[in-house]
This record gives C-alpha cells, structure tokens and sequence, in this order.
C-alpha cells in the first residue's frame, strides 16, 4: 500500500490528454464522454486487473489473449439462448477462465516453470481453441446483452457502472490476506516463504483471478460488439501489460495496484481521441502509446529513486 | 554431472524431437520425406532461423526483444520503397537498411543498459512506435514490387542446395562460434546466468547488452529482406508471426528464458520442430486452431523436459529401473 | 522431560554432509546456546528445526511427541519462531503488517483490520521499547539495524515457546545488543526456551544457562556454560588449540601510496571519508553493519555513484564502473561481500568463474585460445589449493570455503594490484581461513595494497597494520601498531555517537 506517489504519475498523463482533448472538443466533460470511453476501455480494464494481480506475484500472464478470445468465441456460438441459459454459459465461461488461470498457476509452481514461457504456451493452446470453436468473427450475442451493453441506468452505462463495481471489489480484495501473500511473494518469495505463505497456492490464486477477469473482459466485450471473434484477444495482451506498467506497477511484483492500471488503460484507449481531436494521423497513436510506455517507466524508477533516498537512518 | 554435458544435452534432445516428430509424419504420409519438401522445409525454417539468432543471443543473455516483427516489417517495406523494383539500389540500401535495425537494436539496448527499463517494457515500444511511424510513411498501403535480385536470393538455387539454406548456414556458423568461441559470447552468457556477478567481474555489462540487441536488430532486418524476396512483396503484418515462432524456436531448442544457458544448434532444431508441425496442418488436415494448440503443447512439453523437478524424477525413475 | 529432543539429524547437501547424526536437547525456562564454527552446521540445523528445509534423517520431537515440520509454516503453529541471519521481512510490505503476518484480526468482511494492525504493532513496539520505528513504514526503507529489531518484534509477537535467535546480533549496535540479552533471559525466567546461536562468546556467556557445540556437523558436547573457559569451549569448537590461527606480524609497508581517496561521500551512508592506503600494507576497515563500509568499498569498485578524490598510485581518477576499475589502467579488484549473489555464477563450473575476469586476455582477435585458458585454470586452483574433483564441478556445489577461494583466484588472475576484501571469511571454515590469512600476508610481501572490511575483531587486530574505523558514514580513529585491540576500535565506534549527540 504505497498510496498516491505512484498514482501521480499516470494521473498526470491522464489529465494532460484530457485536458488536450477539452480544449479542442466540446462536450469532453460530459457524462456522454464517460460513458463512451469507459465503455471503449472497460475490455482492457478488465484484461488489465488480471494482469496487476499476476505481476503483483512477480510473474506475467501472456494467455489472457486467448481467453479473450475464447470467452467470446464461446458466447457468439450461444446466441439464441435466454437469459437464464445465457447467464449458465456465462457461468462456464468464467469458470473456464478461472480454471486454466488455475491450471497455469499450478505448472508454474510445480513444474518450477517460468511464468513467460508457460502462458505464451498456453496463450496458442486456448487461442486455438478460440478458433476451433469460433472458426472466424461472426456468431451472435443475444440480442438483449447487446442492449444491455449500449444503454443507460440512471443515466450510466453498463460499462461505467461495471467500473465502479470493479473498483469497489478491488477495494476490498487488496485487504484480504491472499492479496497481502500475493503481494509478499511477488516482493520477495524466499522471504514470503520463510514468512509462512504457501507459494503454490498463491500462483493459483494469482493466475485463477487473471483467466477469470479476462474471461469477465471477453463478455463485456461482446456486450458491446455483438459479435466473437477468435483473435480479438492477441491485441490486447501486450496493451494490458502497458496499461499495468503506466500505472506505476513494477514488473518485479510487489507494488502496485489496480487504480493506476485502470489509469493505464485509460490513457492508452484516449490517445486515440486525442490523435484524432489534433487532426493528425491515427497511425501517430501507436507511436503516442509507446513514448508514454516508456516514459511512464522512467518516471516510475526515478520516483523509486527519490523514495530510497529518502530512508536516511541509520 | 558436469556443466559441459547439460549444455549439449538439451540441444540432442530438441534435435531428437524434431526427428522423431518427422519419422512420425513421413510414416503417415511418405511425400513428406521427399527432397523436394525437405528443401521447402528448410527454407521456410530459415526466416523464423535468421530472426530467432538475434532473439537467442538476447534471451541468453538474460532478456527479450518484442521489437521484431516491425523491425523487419520496416526493413522490408524500406527496401521495396528504395529498390522501387530495381536491382541497382539494393547494393548500398540492403547494407544501410540492415544497419538500422542494428540501430534500432541499440536503442533498445541502450534503454535497457542504461536508463534500467525492463527489456519487455523497450523493445514492446519500440516495436510500437516503428509500426506507427510505417504506417505514417507508407499511408497504410504498402509498396508492392520486390527487386528480382531479392527474389532469386529467397528463392533461387545454388546446384543442389536453395540459395537461402547456404545464407542460414553461414550465419548459422557465425553465430555458433561467436557464442562458444569469443569473449562476447562467454560475456552473454556470464551476464544471463548473474548480472551482478558478471559486472563485478568486470564484464562490460552495458556494451554486452547492447551489442545482442543490435545484433537481433540487425538479423531481423536482414530477415526482413529476405522475406520481401520470398513472398514477392512487402505488406503490413508480415513481420507479426515472427515474434512468437522466434521465441519459441529459442524455448524448444532447451535455452532457459532467464538465460545463462541455450545454443543457436538448439534454436535451428526448434526452428525445424516449428516448421514441421506446420506441414502437419496439411497433412492431417488441421485447422489453424488445431495448429495453435499443437503449438502450445509441444512448447510446454519441451520446457517441462528441462525443468529440474522433471529431470530429477527422471533421474530417479532411470535409477530405479537400473538397480 | 526435554522440551525440544533431536537424534540422529542428519543433512546432506549434493556431495557435501552438513549434519552428521546430530544429537540435542534443550529444556523449557533455560537460554541453550548453540555454537560452533563457520560450516558447523548450526544454520542448516535451525532450518531445519524452523522448517525451512527437512532433514534426510534422524527423529526431532517436541515435548515427547513427534515433530516433523514440513514448512514454517507447522513450525510457527508448533510454537517455534526463529530469527533468521537472512531476515524473513518481506521489503515492500510495512513493519505492521510484516510483524502480524498471517496472524491478523480481519473484520466480518475477511479483510485485514488495518486500525487494528497498526493499534497492536505500536503497543508491542511501545512495549518492546522500539518507539521510533513508525508502524506503517514500508520495511524496503527501514535500516539494516531497524530491520533486524522488526525480525525480532515479529518473531516475540508470536509469543513462541521456542525464540531462535541466529546470529541475532550481527547488525545491532552495542545498547540493542544488551536489549536483545536482556529479553532472551526475561523469556527464559518466565519458563520458555531461547537457542542462542552465535560465535560471540562474550554475549554467549552473559545470557546462555547452557552451550552446545558443534563441529564438523556432529555434536561435541553439551555443557553449562559457568563450567566451561573460553578455551576449552574454543578447544571444543575447532578441535584443536587455537595456536597458529593468524600468521606472523610484519611490516611489508613502503612509503608508496597505492590509494588516497579524499572526502569521498556515497548518499547519505558515506559522509567524506579519507583514506591513504599503502603499497605492501594491509589496512583494516572497522564498525558496525549500516555505517558505510558497504558504500565505501562499492564506491571504490566502481559500483556505486560517489563524490570526492580517488588516486591510485598517485594518478587522480574517476572509476566508471568495475570494467574500469579491474582494467590494468587502475588494478583495483574487490572480494564482494556476498560470494553466492556477487561473486560467483553458481550453475556454471569452475573453470568459466576463474577466467571470467581475464577473457581479454586469453584471446586474440576475440576469439578465446582454449589451451592458455586450461593451463591458467590448472594455475589458479593449484596456486589457492581449491578443493575440486576437475575444473568442470559447478561453483555451487563447493564449500563455502572453497568457493570463495575460487573469486580470489578469479580476482588475482586480473593481476589488480590493489585488492579490496570485503568480510573475507564470512562463512568460511577455520581451515581455509588460515590460508587466507596467510595468502593475505604473501600478497602484502609481494607489494599488493590490501584494503579489508572484518566485522570479527581479533581478525582486524592481528592481521591489519592500521585500523580505520568507521562510525556513521565517518572515519572515527585511525590506529597503528600497539594501539590496535578490540577495546580501542569498540571505543571509537561509539565516540562519534555521542559527540554528534
């Protein structure tokens, strides 16, 4: 629990882009806007918090790419059901998700495998398997998911409301103890270990919560689109690790949390407005995205800096 | 058991893999043995082989380059753009191209060694902003006529043997000595087994580091030309696929992703295991899906082999067997 | 009744036995110290007990029952809490959460009572003395001495049957020290049992009822310490009188100065220290953990940023990093103070660890000459007498002893004429240190400048021609000759804390 420095700095971004966008834009502070780009950020917010979770622990969580795309293909290919049929697929695909999260967490614990590798394995296993049930984008949603997905209560959306639902949980999951032993072990596992934390069991956890979010990532989004598509999830890996780096978590686990990597996927989803609000070329967003990767880094380590000197004593 | 033996057994075993993956498939189907498929074998494993020496030397010494797919999509859509279908050009214009993406690759480097950024963090930015900057330059749509020169190059034959195949084989010499005849390989793999005992040897840690990311930032430009030559013109995605078979040729091939340890003869078997099991999409008529997850599989089996937990029940179980 | 019985615990790490058929048995309400030598066994033994790693053999038991624990977990819930050398703490999480680790109050919604973490923490601080270690500080910020009393508020908080105390001391300053004593015998008298491991005998004799000593991997024996004299627990420890330890005294010094180093500050641990380090002298470099001496010697490598003058042999330079400071312009090499993380690359073999320093040197046009690297390897294991069945046997697999023989030959291959030994025999066998000592001395004949950090003081006192003591970031004294004793260098090391306060 580092509280607000790491935040400022992605906060920061944050504001600037929107700042950018509100001078050149109406209508950029508006309840509208909000519900427009959270709902275009909310997949990879969604993708991402998995992702804090197992870097958090240390590791990196490379197949959320094809359990995006599984949990969509699966709920295109289901499209007449009703709703309590619905929410019993829904059901399995998250368990889906959470049980290959499972399955990943226990190889690299008792294989002694390396996160990296493991999930770049089993990212082309579920893919595939994306692409076997779902052999190309199409397939339907039921309709009412979709309605669902565009519509508003109390004037929010589904996805802003999704948000603050999300925010609510992670306020009170990172006060729980397996949060505090992911944490620990991802801080240092010798010390974890010698501290009583079972590392196993925290990698299942771990991996478990991310299969699980990105299968949660993989329904909204079809909420919003209609439609699967067996390859939509390969675009968001490496962006969700970007949106969790921006936010100020280190890649060594330990530190970080959720609200900076929802900042994190914010800012990547609004460069592209921003980009667009300059009348510039959309091809400069990638180019955007990637000086703020690696800036944020920077900031990151120089705020690490300015901390350890801090710790005069002797 | 000594250190020497370990390094050469993980490369044996990739290699017996990938024979015995083959053996299987010609049994099924005997046009898979014929020479005329084992040279088109050979050929496609040269791509992901050239762009996977820079990844292996990197990935021994202890990081990773993400920064491939664009490095070579950019040098294949420069050359195509300068050579303009003329042979002429490509006399200074391969040369120059291969040298930005050694610059490229030193970035990189420098971004690591230096200002401390996680190799994952650099090289996936630097792979970003080169796909914005293509796309900017080339509008999105690409220029289409390779120069013949690139095409026979990709394509052609030497007697015998397919002019890329002798290509491979040179850097694949190349890259064997440097990594277990010279001061920077013993360096790579010094830095990939303990950073800081290699730096408090006095190993010149930044420069090493530097040097394997421009090298993979080189061989994947080179790739890249090579590539337009082969499939007759440059378009956006072509350098994609590459990144995954360029890691996982390293993986299959027995190198540890934290580095330290790995050959390039390891890499070339994984490189042909990739290949192989791609020729099963026809043969067994496999869907895309199916491939993927064969994919996934055989990686996941090959690192268990060479995890310490599994080698050791091994042991045990050989052990058992013998007294 | 024993409260704590083992028979038979016997440890065996690769080719190397570290317990032998260990036999022990302490009572509740007593102190039991624990001694023994560098590679005795008494670290492998206390992991054991605390489960961190199980024993090949032998039975443990625990008021007469069975004890088998398979992680720390069991230990910690069989009423066991050890303090570890290596601290248990995990650095990105507070004191508070730290201290009540696993063994929180949570609230009807599962999740951890914060108020109430930080409300119990400062009251055990509070109680323990320990007020100005602020509860909610993230442990990573924390100092070495600090660290090491937030290791132990952890490990009493548990309120343990069994505290293990190993090496509890080695980083707190003199006044902790007696607040440390005083709590293990206040345990004790209230009925539980305190193991004490350590190889201070003078804090072994203020608060141990009883000692046990190990050598070798096997129990010597187990006495009360009134019946036992220094001697004769030295006797039990290395086997033999403690005769010639140390080599002959002699002065190698010349007037030539290898190092001067002026006003060299490192952050704020190293506050302007000066130094002048001769050609064929051996300058000691004592004072407690935390106080700069780590700084100073990174700085001097190359491997930490630092301000002020360097000269060597009377050349004014700026070290860029350890390249540098190894290259034959400069010749400065350090013995690091953690051979297994800094010295050594445990999973390669002999031979690549001895010649990783020197590569240059044995290639030309860059490729290595394979027939030059085998007769310098053959040299260098022969020249230290490391102990190896063939130069192919990983590092990580020798003796402590033996591998750190190894990052000396590594070292004295670059031919670096001014060598920087931080805590040389950390961790090394009794055997080995003597042949380290002795090869410290030939060096300094030879014309090496020899610059060596001890946290042992007899070591400083009868190897070292001058002592520089440091004392928070600063050069308190400087002795020579007949003034250098252990009172004099404890002396300084506190003077500077009470003009400063």
């Amino acid at each position: 629990m580092a509280g607000i420095g790491p935040l400022l700095a992605p906060a920061a971004i944050l504001l600037l882009l929107l700042a950018v966008l509100a001078s050149l834009r109406r209508g950029v502070l508006t309840l509208d806007e909000l519900n427009t780009d959270t709902a275009a950020a909310m997949t990879l917010i969604l993708v991402a918090t998995g992702e804090t979770i197992v870097i958090l622990r240390g590791g990196i969580d490379l197949s959320v790419g094809g359990m995006l795309s599984l949990a969509t293909a699966i709920a295109a290919t289901r499209g007449a059901a009703g709703p309590f049929e619905m929410a019993g697929w829904a059901a399995l695909i998250l368990a889906v998700g959470g049980g290959v999260g499972m399955l990943n967490g226990a190889l690299i614990s008792t294989l002694e495998l390396q996160p990296f590798l493991v999930t770049l394995a089993t990212w082309s296993i579920v893919g595939g398997t994306a692409l076997i049930v779902l052999p190309s984008e199409g397939g339907a949603v039921p309709g009412w998911w979709v309605d669902a997905g565009a519509g508003t209560l109390f004037g929010l959306s589904l996805a802003v409301w999704s948000l603050a639902a999300l925010l609510l949980w992670w306020a009170w999951f990172r006060r729980t103890r397996v949060a505090l032993s992911i944490r620990a072990a991802g801080s240092n596992e010798r010390s974890a270990f010698l501290s009583g934390v079972a590392l196993g069991r925290s990698n299942v956890a771990a991996y478990g919560l991310s299969g699980l979010f990105a299968a949660l990532g993989g329904l909204f989004l079809t909420s919003q689109t209609g439609s699967g598509s067996p390859t939509v999830g390969n675009d968001f890996v490496l962006p969700a690790v970007a949106a969790v780096v921006i936010g100020g978590t280190v890649l060594s686990g330990g530190r970080g949390g959720l609200v900076g990597s929802a900042l994190g996927a914010f800012i990547l989803t609004i460069i592209g407005n921003v980009v667009f609000v300059l009348h510039i070329s959309s091809y400069w967003q990638p180019v955007v995205a990637g000086l703020i990767l690696v800036l944020s880094v920077l900031a990151t380590s120089l705020s690490d800096l300015a901390m350890a000197r801090r710790d005069a004593a002797l | 058991m000594s250190g020497k033996f370990r390094v050469w057994r993980s490369t044996l075993l990739a290699y017996a893999g990938a024979l015995l993956i083959f053996a299987l498939t010609s049994l099924y189907s005997p046009g898979f043995a014929a020479p005329s498929h084992l040279r088109s074998l050979i050929v496609v494993s040269a791509f992901t082989g050239i762009v996977a020496i820079g990844q292996t030397l990197v990935i021994i010494g202890g990081g990773i380059d993400l920064s491939v797919p664009w490095v070579l999509n950019s040098s294949a859509i420069l050359v195509t753009l300068i050579a303009d279908g003329a042979n002429g050009p490509l006399l200074w214009a391969v040369p120059a191209i291969v040298a930005g993406g050694a610059l490229v690759g030193a970035i990189n480097g420098a971004g690591i060694a230096w200002a401390g950024i996680p190799p994952i963090i650099m090289t996936l930015s630097t792979n970003t902003i080169l796909q914005g900057l293509l796309l900017v330059a080339t509008g999105g749509s690409p220029p289409a006529m390779t120069p013949h020169v690139l095409q026979v190059m990709a394509t052609g034959r030497a007697g015998p043997l397919p002019v890329i195949m002798l290509i491979w084989l040179a850097l694949a010499a190349a890259v064997t000595l440097l990594l277990g005849r010279t001061v920077l390989g013993r360096y790579l793999y010094a830095l990939g087994t303990a950073r800081m005992v290699a730096e408090f040897s006095g190993v010149p840690v930044r420069r090493v580091i530097l040097s394997a990311y421009a090298i993979s930032g080189a061989t994947a430009a080179f790739a890249g030309v090579l590539l337009t030559g082969y499939s007759g013109q440059a378009y956006l995605g072509m350098g994609d696929p590459f990144l995954f078979t360029s890691i996982a040729a390293v993986a299959i091939g027995g190198a540890s992703i934290l580095g330290g340890n790995g050959t390039y003869l390891g890499t070339i078997a994984g490189a042909l295991v990739l290949t192989i099991l791609t020729g099963l999409l026809a043969i067994f008529r496999l869907s895309n899906g199916a491939l993927l997850v064969i994919y996934g599989v055989v990686i996941l089996f090959t690192v268990s082999l060479a995890t310490p937990a599994v080698q050791s029940a091994v042991a045990r179980l050989a052990r058992r067997r013998a007294g | 009744m024993a409260l704590l019985q083992a028979t038979g615990i016997t440890k065996r790490f690769g080719g190397i036995v570290a317990l032998n058929g260990v036999a022990f048995a302490a009572e509740a309400g007593e102190v039991h110290a624990v001694l023994g030598e560098n590679g005795a066994g008494k670290s492998t033994f206390i992991q054991i007990l605390s489960g961190a790693i199980a024993a090949d053999d032998g039975t443990l038991s625990l008021r007469d029952r069975p004890f088998r624990p398979a992680n720390p977990r069991e230990a910690e819930r069989a009423g066991i809490a050890p303090v570890f050398q290596e601290l248990s703490l995990v650095p990105d999480l507070s004191v508070a959460e730290n201290i009540w680790f696993r063994r929180e109050r949570r609230t009807w919604l599962r999740t951890i009572d914060r108020r109430d973490l930080l409300r119990r923490t400062a009251r055990l601080l509070g109680e323990l003395g320990l007020t100005r270690i602020a509860p909610d500080r993230v442990v990573r910020h924390l100092s070495v001495a600090e660290r090491q009393m937030v290791e132990i508020a952890k490990a009493l908080a548990a309120d343990p049957d069994i505290l293990i105390l190993d090496e509890a001391t080695s980083a707190l300053p003199p006044q902790e020290v007696d607040w440390l004593l005083a709590i293990a015998r206040r345990r004790a008298d209230a009925g539980k049992l305190v193991l004490y491991i350590s190889h201070r005998l003078a804090e072994v004799r203020r608060v141990a009822d009883r000692v046990t000593v190990l050598r070798n991997g096997e129990t010597v024996g187990t006495r009360s310490t009134s019946s036992l004299s220094d001697d004769e627990i030295v006797t039990m420890m290395l086997g033999r009188r403690l005769d010639r330890l140390y080599p002959e005294r002699s002065t190698t010094r010349t007037e030539r100065i290898a190092l001067q180093v002026v006003g060299l500050t490192v952050g704020h641990r190293l506050q302007g220290v000066d130094l002048s380090l001769h050609e064929g002298e051996i300058l000691g470099v004592a004072g407690l953990q935390g106080h700069g001496q780590r700084e100073l010697f990174l700085a001097l490598f190359g491997a930490a940023r630092s301000r002020g003058r360097i000269s060597v042999w009377g050349r004014d330079v700026a070290i860029r990093d350890p390249h540098h400071a190894l290259s034959s312009g400069i010749g400065m090499a350090l013995l690091p103070e953690d051979r297994r993380l800094q010295g050594l690359l445990l999973s390669k073999s002999v031979r690549e660890n001895l010649i990783l320093a020197i590569l240059p040197r044995i290639s030309r046009h860059g490729l290595l000459d394979l027939k030059r690297e085998g007769t310098l390897v053959a040299e260098a294991v022969r020249r230290l007498q490391v102990k190896v069945s063939s130069p192919e046997q990983l590092a990580g697999t020798l003796s402590g002893g033996n591998q750190q023989k190894v990052v000396l030959a590594k070292l004295l291959a670059t031919q670096a004429k001014i060598l920087l030994f931080y805590d040389p025999t950390r961790g090394v066998d009794v055997g080995t240190k003597a042949e380290i000592f002795v090869l410290m001395r030939d060096l300094a004949a030879q014309g090496y400048a020899i610059l060596f950090y001890s946290t042992d003081l007899p070591e400083l006192t009868h190897l070292a021609d001058r002592v520089a003591v440091l004392s928070y970031g600063r050069v308190a004294a400087v002795l020579e000759g007949d003034a250098i004793d252990e009172e004099a260098i404890l002396h300084a090391t506190l003077g500077e804390r009470q003009a400063a306060a």
